[in-house]
């Protein structure tokens, strides 16, 4: 008892200990944590100084040629902070919550937009939209893509361009040849096409899986299976409303399908657990014959089979029809990653213009070839008007690769590309293509609260419930049940909200 | 040595409040000595301490701490009604419990082996050796597992099938979980854990082994009484801290063996931060989970701790 | 240890062995596998899921790893906090473990408590950066080291240790006039090496696999250590990249996962080897007569 009584003097004792280091360490605040000047602008005609931080994706931190030719062409002054791509985020929300973000942030990608919403509707940020048409080529950026990035409406961000649709079929062609069949052009022939590879099993002893497939129903192959059986990308209308697309029949064919292709042995038993490297193994040792993701892939495919396997050949398509017999893909955004430009470093409208100007070059010829493909002569040479780059690629990364994640325009003003192999050249028209049919989401710019605060653990319940069907572990009535809980448990208000924000923006 | 039947600190007896002034001024070499470490745990671990109050705000990191709502008990009152939540606390106690139960006693045993070796050579080399797989990251592992257990081809499924066994869906069945799970924390952490065992044990007096064996003791007996009651306190030291500290550790470890097919078992209060708090940069809300479950270990520390000293051991305060 | 030559004993030492063995090669086996994986080729890799002896021996992984010119860089930074680190974190651990065996200490239990709460509890990574901040210590080699000076575990185990030490030890220090810092020098710290060899490696360890603090508080990338450099090029060779219509973005190979493993734990795994000759047992023989 007495010790107790004892204990608690010690206790507070310690307490004020606490506390008064904790002020006298609070009394050292600075501000000035920002990475190097907050926007200093020596006089109107100096070069614009510029804070930026960007995602490191190569081991090192680049050279500061490119950097220096940067500042050259866009008279501006540039402190650069790469930040590796393993913590990025964490490095983000850290200096968001000190109040140190440089002037230009590039986001990771386009999942942390969402993170940010709300503090984008906090006022946060710089509205750009208004400020846009003053720039000669910020006002031709594409409006579709614009309008996919806004929140509330209102344009805050600068896009990354990126193909929007590049995922399809990759397939071996040697093997297609010798058995006669011709490039899939339904979902039937396709699974046609992968039950004759597993007849045939040209991998040999009884190895053969003919698709392979990982543990991603949107990068793997459901998304874009799913598009073939009429499943809307996300979200699609319904009787003039919007609906989730796990809750039309599309998206149960799916799941029949891949149940089936499964049983069937036509596809790796484990995908859902599959990583990516395991995937591609399959196809690099030869034991698989079709893959469903980015068609780009198989330029790496292609160079690393042949090795293992000698004669093996591969082809790309997307052009598989849908429910109504034309061909049928699912579209992203339109954008890579995007650029914030925080209020706590960009403290007046004047600042704003002056790096707004800046970043309008980022998109012109000049800028963004040096930016994607680094210096003509050094770098790469020009062949029948298209970029081939040198073989030094010691060099490249090490000079140009990380700019890369900087560059914002990606075919718009941008030289095109020599390929040196034409399967590739094919992904890449086939996808550049695909934009004329591809399927958007409508709900990219609309606002859904719940949604912000559940959705991804509701999304959780779903793609259990989808994996768990295509196991066999829940059948129809089970999948059905697990919808009606994903609306209990807030489904219902998201789809609500998004139907309100839907309508109250036009509802195109 | 310890009249353990008080109540209270064991040392009580020796702080009697009388002449306390004069006592602390005899030790005040001793203050000096432990005064930087109290100013680190002030600095570092103390002072930020304060950012668990996010526990019961609606935290907005451009807001600051200062500056965001406070919703009281919200985001408890939805970790307590999610439709998964006593699935999910029943899993993570259970994983907690297998990583005692099962885990726990096997790095003490290999260093009751390893102590046991004559050959320093050889000891030397296979200590080396076991401590190895603790250097692997978890993502290696698991992915060594894949490999090695995936229906796909996998060695031990070929090897079933050659003697005319059905397949076993290892890696997304629930029933397999928690083995593999052991396993391979045992595979990675017991060589790591004898360690400190074998440190215990080098300061065990040599004369007692020679006094046992001289009465006709045989290994097992030296074993059972001479070098495990030797390591007692240690173990009992590692046996509190590992209470405290189990409901913290494993998250990459399961977060990289859940799937949609096992999450019934495998979901753990980690992982159900992981997706329905960071993921969405919810701070609060994960926070107060962190904070819940800080709360749990403690009370089982607390437990424990007054379990040991009941048993007359000295606890870890 | 002397043995004994009953055949009881040595059946003992034979089946003693003999599990030792088989428990050493289990353990040994998939980290042969990654050592032997990061010198062959990526296709052989991929051709054989567990390679023990690579037929094409290649050094092209340790090639790619060493030609970037800051892994030198990026070692020295390591070792030099490992050894800084270690030897700040010792000292301030034994200190303090040392401090708190003594049973007349007032306000002892107190401090126990307190020291065991922080290993319960954690404020999260944005107070503790903003600690971090205030002290000045961003972008200094000292931002990886302090914030994680001591570990509560490696504290309690100390104290632990040290209070298994016997008392009559201390008493008759004091008679011969010994002051409390003389104690701890001259007989706790001598008669604890084993105790102390294991927690420097422990810390040892920790320090050499900072990562999370130098990615908080690291801006200079002159600074990393080497953990974050041997993910960025685990990043770069997972073809992690911004996919985009350039075609020359040429993702590394597999086999360099597997020698950074190599480079990453080789080091530190060297160190115990060293540490060993510590352990050596009975050093408490004689030390208290009567």
């Amino acid at each position: 008892m007495g010790n107790n009584v004892n204990r608690m003097k010690w206790v507070s004792a310690f307490c004020s200990l606490t506390v008064a280091t904790a002020v006298f360490a609070g009394c050292g605040k600075n501000s000035d944590e920002s990475a190097g000047d907050s926007g200093k602008t020596g006089g109107d005609s100096g070069p614009v100084k510029i804070t930026v931080m960007a995602d490191l994706q190569t081991t090192e931190v680049p050279s500061d040629k490119i950097e220096k030719l940067l500042e050259e062409k866009t008279n501006a002054q540039f402190d650069i902070q790469w930040v590796p791509d393993g913590s990025y985020d964490e490095k983000f929300q850290a200096a968001f919550a000190t109040g140190s973000l440089p002037q230009v942030v590039y986001l990771k990608n386009s999942a942390s937009f969402v993170l940010l919403r709300d503090a984008i509707k906090n006022g946060q940020f710089w509205e750009i939209g208004p400020y846009l048409k003053d720039y000669p080529n910020l006002k031709n950026l594409n409006p579709q893509i614009l309008k996919n990035t806004e929140v509330g409406g209102k344009i805050y961000t600068l896009y990354q361009e990126r193909q929007p649709a590049r995922s399809g079929l990759i397939y071996r062609k040697d093997w297609a040849d010798k058995l006669g069949i011709p490039a899939p052009k339904t979902v039937d022939d396709l699974y046609n096409m992968l039950k004759k590879f597993k007849e045939a099993d040209l991998a040999g002893g009884g190895k053969t899986i003919p698709l392979a497939d990982r543990n991603d129903l949107v990068y793997g192959s459901f998304k874009t299976l799913s598009m073939y059986f009429g499943t809307p990308n996300n979200w699609g209308i319904q009787d003039g409303k919007l609906v989730p697309d796990f809750m039309t029949k599309g998206y149960m064919d799916t799941m029949k399908f891949m149940k089936k292709l499964r049983d069937e042995g036509l596809i790796n038993q484990d995908f859902p657990v599959t990583s990516k490297t395991d995937q591609q193994n399959l196809m690099y040792t030869g034991r698989s014959g079709a893959y469903i993701g980015t068609m780009g892939d198989v330029k790496t495919m292609q160079e690393k089979t042949e090795k293992n396997v000698p004669g093996a050949v591969f082809d790309v398509t997307n052009e598989i029809a849908g429910v109504n017999g034309k061909p049928v893909t699912w579209g992203l955004s339109g954008y890579g990653t995007l650029i914030v430009f925080p209020k706590s470093s960009i403290k007046t409208e004047a600042e704003l213009k002056k790096i707004l100007g800046v970043m309008d070059q980022f998109y012109a010829a000049d800028v963004a070839n040096l930016l994607k493909y680094g210096v003509e002569g050094e770098h790469y040479t020009m062949k029948d008007g298209k970029v081939l780059p040198v073989s030094d690629s010691k060099l490249i990364e090490k000079e140009v690769r990380p700019y890369l994640n900087m560059a914002l325009a990606d075919t718009t003003n941008v030289k095109p590309s020599y390929y040196t192999m034409p399967v590739a050249e094919k992904a890449n028209t086939l996808s550049n293509n695909a934009e004329k049919f591809m399927i958007t989401d409508p709900t990219a710019s609309l606002d859904s609260k719940t949604y912000n605060e559940k959705g991804a653990r509701l999304q959780e319940q779903i793609k259990d419930a989808t994996y768990q069907f295509i196991m066999g572990k829940i059948d129809e009535a089970g999948f059905q049940a697990a919808v009606k809980k994903w609306q209990n448990d807030g489904g219902q208000k998201i789809i609500d909200e998004f139907n309100e924000s839907y309508k109250s923006s036009g509802g195109k | 040595m310890n009249n353990t039947a008080l109540q209270g600190s064991p040392g009580a007896a020796l702080r009697p409040k009388s002449g306390r002034w004069k006592r602390m001024v005899r030790n005040r070499y001793i203050y000096l000595m432990i005064l930087p470490g109290l100013l680190y745990f002030i600095l570092f671990k103390y002072i930020p301490m304060f950012g668990l109050i996010i526990s019961f705000q609606d935290y907005q990191p451009y807001k600051g701490i200062m500056g965001s709502d406070w919703v009281g008990l919200e985001h408890f009152r939805r970790l307590f009604t999610d439709s998964e939540f006593w699935v999910i606390f029943k899993n993570t106690l259970v994983v907690f419990v297998v990583n005692i139960v099962f885990y726990f006693p096997v790095p003490i045993i290999l260093a009751v082996m390893l102590n046991e070796v004559a050959n320093s050579y050889f000891k030397r080399i296979v200590q080396t050796i076991v401590y190895v797989p603790h250097f692997l990251s978890w993502v290696i592992i698991v992915s060594i597992s894949f490999v090695m257990l995936t229906m796909d081809g996998g060695i031990i499924n070929e090897l079933l099938a050659y003697f005319g066994f059905e397949p076993i869906n290892f890696l997304m069945s629930s029933a397999w979980f928690r083995p593999i799970y052991v396993l391979q924390v045992i595979w990675r952490e017991a060589g790591w854990g004898t360690i400190v065992y074998l440190a215990a044990m080098a300061a065990i007096d040599p004369g007692l082994y020679e006094a046992a064996r001289m009465d006709g003791a045989g290994r097992f007996q030296q074993i059972w009484h001479i070098t495990l009651p030797g390591i007692r306190t240690v173990v009992i030291v590692l046996l509190i801290l590992k209470i405290g500290s189990v409901l913290d550790t494993s998250f990459e470890h399961i977060y990289l063996l859940l799937n949609s097919m096992n999450k019934n078992v495998a979901e753990i209060l980690d992982t159900f931060v992981y997706t329905a708090g960071l993921k969405q940069g919810q701070f609060s809300f994960s926070t107060a989970v962190g904070l819940f479950k800080s709360v749990i270990g403690l009370i089982l520390v607390m437990f424990s701790n007054w379990l040991a000293k009941k048993f007359g051991e000295e606890g870890i305060y | 240890m002397v043995q004994d030559k009953t055949f009881a004993s040595r059946m003992f030492d034979f089946f003693n062995v003999l599990l030792l063995a088989a428990v050493a090669l289990l353990m040994l086996l998939p980290f042969l596998h990654v050592v032997m994986g990061s010198f062959t080729t990526t296709e052989e890799l991929a051709r054989k899921p567990f390679v023990l002896i690579p037929t094409e021996f290649t050094l092209d992984a340790y090639r790619y790893i060493l030609s970037t010119n800051t892994i030198f860089r990026a070692l020295a930074v390591s070792i030099g906090i490992t050894l800084a680190g270690t030897l700040i974190s010792m000292i301030l651990t034994s200190f303090m473990a040392y401090g708190l065996t003594r049973r007349d200490l007032d306000g002892r239990k107190t401090i126990n408590l307190m020291i065991v709460f922080t290993m319960l509890f954690n404020g999260g990574m944005i107070p503790t950066f903003l600690v971090v901040k205030n002290l000045g210590l961003i972008d200094t080699y000292m931002a990886m080291i302090l914030p994680s000076a001591i570990s509560a575990f490696n504290l309690i185990i100390l104290r632990s240790f040290f209070q298994g030490l016997p008392d009559g030890l201390e008493e008759s220090a004091k008679i011969d006039g010994c002051g409390d810092f003389g104690i701890l020098f001259k007989i706790v710290l001598p008669l604890s090496l084993p105790s102390l060899a294991t927690i420097s490696l422990f810390y040892a360890v920790t320090y050499w696999n900072s990562y999370f603090s130098a990615i908080m508080y690291i801006n200079d990338a002159g600074k990393w250590p080497i953990q974050v450099l041997l993910r960025q090029i685990v990043i770069a060779a997972s073809g992690m990249a911004a996919d985009t219509t350039n075609e020359f973005i040429k993702p590394p190979e597999q086999t360099i996962k597997m020698a950074v493993i190599v480079v990453s734990t080789v080091p530190i795994l060297i160190v115990y080897p060293f540490l060993q000759k510590y352990f050596a047992k009975g050093a408490l023989v004689g030390s208290v007569k009567g």
